[in-house]
């Protein structure tokens, strides 16, 4: 039986007498605090709130478990038993896995912590187990949180206008919040922006300015004070090299459209296979990448290689970055693990600015082969192009932030 | 009924107007780079809890003050609880960083991992941030929640 279009529409409005009951709706007060949270001269300052309140717990909960427990684990118990028992003190092998140490008036000393040792079973799982897992597991506890009530949707809306500013839109805010805690799934995420040139932005402005949870987890351990001014050199940087990229490259960057749902109570159950699929995840793409990171940086060192590229390199370092030569160790370890090239640029003596400036390079700097083999996975003319404008970043931005030391006198 | 709300209005607006002065004090001592202690009162005065806490807390203070005109409206009503919610914020982070302090012993070589009973008791003692001192008062707010969904 064929229908014409106006018994089409005769029978659409039977089904819907029958099915349809009309009022008048009466706003709850879920739906003004939701219309409060979307609306910008209200909805920003609640954003202001609850990114303070995602980085506050964030810091005392990865403090509560790394300050107050595993630094003294590690450093009192771990260390010197596994100094003690390893064999070969002052061997490469022991160098590598436990304890390069140093060498003081002639002689070869033990480092007295594991952020100095840089060896695999002592910097390598500190930083893995002690510094990363609680940071990651409150990072996405919060994450999971903030997505089941059904705050992500209305900060994607809220964020719109400024990202448009960048090419990008406000779902460009999923894969930039999980970026945070891990590069790798948020390269994935950036399949959720529809044209080629909304992804290249996204994908370059993740693995240059967004520091991963490790790199956060210990950048809150290290340089705690400082946390503020890396991360404001990096939210800028990350707006204006967006704003040049979305000038440039070529392409469209259409408007979206989104459904906003209402505010619900969180599932546990929900939460928690979020939470455990992402730290599951997380750790076995981190978890080998730390130790094998540690392993690598410590041959490069007992190679001389570390020492022989901070030569080659010091003239940059120094003269254009304005940070110590040393920092190139940290820097090519970087490749492997930021978070590990963190740890290692704090034991560097070295000025508060120079500190930002390097812990920025380290975030600026290449992204760590987990990204960079994500990346490689999404397209190598990609990759390419944002190898391409990584290194100009890194010497533009690297050198715009020495000049901006100099001039305020702290440089 | 109009007199029930005409003495929610004075509270929120007293409310807001300390809460306002709070987060304004918050961001001039963080401003002046020091810290503020008056009896069972202390203002942070480093960039993240003082700072970016107070610029919160002043919000919080804007929102009371901006809902309490027409009380009874629903979207009137919204803002001075999220007024109060900005403050169960803030209270909540300060208080959930009272509990992780308080828990460990924070020696790093020798000792007890854990804290003490004193140690323990004593991270709760006073003075607090200006969040946790407006948070009883904050709590108002659901009473009204309350009798507006037994109302409906």
């Amino acid at each position: 039986m064929k229908l014409t279009i106006d018994q089409r529409w005769d029978l659409i409005d039977k089904i819907a007498k029958q099915t349809v009951t009309f009022g008048e709706y009466k706003h709850t007060l879920k739906d003004a605090i939701g219309e409060l949270t979307i609306k910008p001269f209200t909805g920003i300052p609640i954003a202001i709130a609850v990114m303070y309140a995602f980085w506050s717990i964030f810091g005392s909960f990865a403090g509560f478990f790394t300050d107050g427990f595993f630094v003294r684990l590690f450093n009192a118990y771990w260390l010197p038993w596994l100094q003690e028992v390893f064999p070969g003190q002052g061997g490469w092998l022991y160098a590598i896995m436990v304890d390069a140490g140093g060498i003081e008036g002639g002689e070869f000393v033990l480092s007295d912590n594991c952020l100095e040792s840089f060896g695999v079973l002592t910097s390598g799982l500190f930083v893995a187990i002690g510094v990363v897992l609680p940071a990651i597991v409150i990072f996405y506890l919060m994450l999971a949180l903030l997505e089941d009530i059904g705050y992500m949707p209305r900060l994607a809306v809220l964020i719109d206008t400024m990202l448009h500013k960048i090419g990008l839109h406000g779902y460009a805010i999923v894969p930039t919040i999980l970026s945070l805690g891990c590069n790798v799934p948020g390269v994935t995420a950036t399949r959720i922006l529809e044209t080629k040139k909304q992804r290249f932005i996204m994908m370059t402005l993740l693995a240059i300015f967004i520091p991963c949870g490790a790199q956060i987890g210990i950048m809150q351990d290290v340089v705690p004070g400082l946390m503020g001014w890396i991360l404001l050199y990096l939210i800028i940087g990350y707006f204006i090299f967006g704003y040049i990229l979305n000038k440039i490259v070529p392409g469209k960057a259409p408007e979206f459209l989104i459904d906003v749902p209402p505010y619900r109570r969180p599932m546990l159950s929900n939460i928690g296979k979020k939470v455990w699929g992402r730290i599951t995840g997380f750790f076995k793409v981190a978890i080998p990448f730390v130790l094998l990171g540690a392993a690598i940086v410590g041959v490069l060192y007992q190679l001389g290689v570390i020492r022989f590229l901070g030569d080659a390199l010091a003239p940059v370092f120094v003269g254009w970055f304005g940070v110590p030569k040393e920092t190139a160790g940290p820097l090519i370890a970087a490749f492997l693990r930021k978070d590990l090239a963190v740890a290692q640029l704090s034991v560097i003596e070295m000025t508060e600015y120079q500190m930002i400036t390097a812990v920025v390079l380290v975030s600026i700097y290449f992204p760590c082969v987990a990204t960079f083999a994500m990346m490689l996975k999404e397209g190598w003319k990609e990759l390419l192009g944002a190898m391409a404008v990584l290194t100009v970043v890194v010497f533009a931005y690297g050198g715009l932030i020495h000049l901006i030391g100099i001039l305020l006198g702290v440089a | 009924m109009a007199g029930k709300s005409s003495v929610a209005a004075i509270y929120f607006a007293i409310l807001g107007i300390v809460t306002t002065a709070f987060g304004i004090a918050d961001i001039l001592v963080t401003a002046g780079a020091s810290e503020f202690a008056y009896g069972i009162l202390e203002i942070s005065g480093d960039l993240f809890r003082g700072g970016w806490g107070g610029v919160i807390v002043l919000f919080a203070g804007l929102f009371y003050l901006s809902g309490i005109r027409n009380f009874d409206d629903i979207h009137q009503f919204s803002k001075v609880v999220m007024g109060s919610i900005l403050i169960w914020i803030m209270a909540g982070c300060d208080i959930f960083a009272m509990i992780t302090e308080s828990i460990p012993s924070w020696e790093e070589e020798t000792g007890p991992w854990f804290n003490t009973l004193d140690g323990f008791i004593g991270t709760y003692a006073p003075p607090y941030a200006p969040a946790v001192l407006l948070l009883p008062f904050s709590l108002v707010v659901v009473y009204y929640i309350r009798k507006r969904k037994q109302e409906i």
